[in-house]
């Protein structure tokens, strides 16, 4: 329990600085195709939030990639959730 | 990079068009969150006007004998109206907001709640110590500074200084 803890609380790694400057968007660009505040862009760009599960997909739909390849949890083990 | 973003012309323009109408987009609020924060804000206002007047007519009920009774309790059933329609208001406001907003209303809110509750609980002792006693709405206050603070606080914490 303690381990799933462990790797829950930790933040997500993500690619969405590197992907926003590629595609020549401001943050506040981003926001607006997110239908998001330029805040939430700026937040989860600095790894202070983990976006919902919806916004993840959103995102990772706006620059065509599968969601992995935007967000990294930063342990490639998966937790056994049972027990 | 496999195949650039892209928005249909149309789209791109009615983003345009919002970001023009919506100052408040380049901080924590959308568009939608200024509208719905100003109804909030607009009931919020009605419910504190009416408050003051009901609680006015009540107080000087005696010396004002030509505010009959039906009039006092169409005052107060007003401010009790307005007060539901802020709350919810807040609610519908709370439920569209932007997300990283709805984390930090919810902080917010989890502060002053968990505020109110130790003051409750715990000034009663202190009363029974010799401290000054204070009415319930003492308890309000207290929630509400701390709900205060509490969005202070989180705001800082996501807010990139900006």
């Amino acid at each position: 329990m303690a381990r799933h803890t462990a790797i829950l609380g930790r933040r997500m790694r993500n690619r969405l600085r590197v992907l926003r400057a590629e595609s020549g968007w401001s943050q506040a660009d981003l926001a607006l195709r997110l239908g998001v505040s330029r805040q939430t862009v700026n937040a989860i760009e600095t790894g202070r939030y983990d976006p919902s599960l919806p916004l993840a997909f959103a995102i990772a739909r706006l620059f065509g990639l599968a969601i992995e390849q935007v967000f990294d949890p930063g342990d490639e083990r998966v937790p056994a959730l049972t027990g | 990079m496999p195949g650039t973003p892209s928005l249909p012309p149309g789209r791109t323009q009615r983003l345009r068009s919002q970001e023009q109408a919506a100052p408040g987009c380049d901080g924590f609020h959308t568009a939608r969150d200024l509208r719905n924060a100003g109804r909030f804000r607009f009931w919020m206002i009605l419910a504190a006007v009416a408050y003051v007047a009901s609680t006015a007519a009540l107080r000087w009920r005696e010396s004002i004998p030509e505010i009959s009774p039906a009039v006092q309790w169409i005052l107060v059933g007003a401010a009790l109206l307005c007060a539901v329609a802020a709350l919810h208001r807040y609610l519908l406001f709370l439920r569209a907001a932007d997300e990283l907003l709805r984390r930090i209303q919810l902080e917010a809110l989890g502060l002053g709640f968990a505020a109110g509750v130790v003051v409750a609980v715990l000034y009663p002792l202190a009363e029974g110590l010799g401290a000054p006693p204070v009415g319930e709405r003492a308890i309000a206050v207290v929630m509400l500074l701390a709900w205060a603070a509490g969005s202070w606080l989180a705001t800082r914490r996501f807010s990139d200084g900006a």
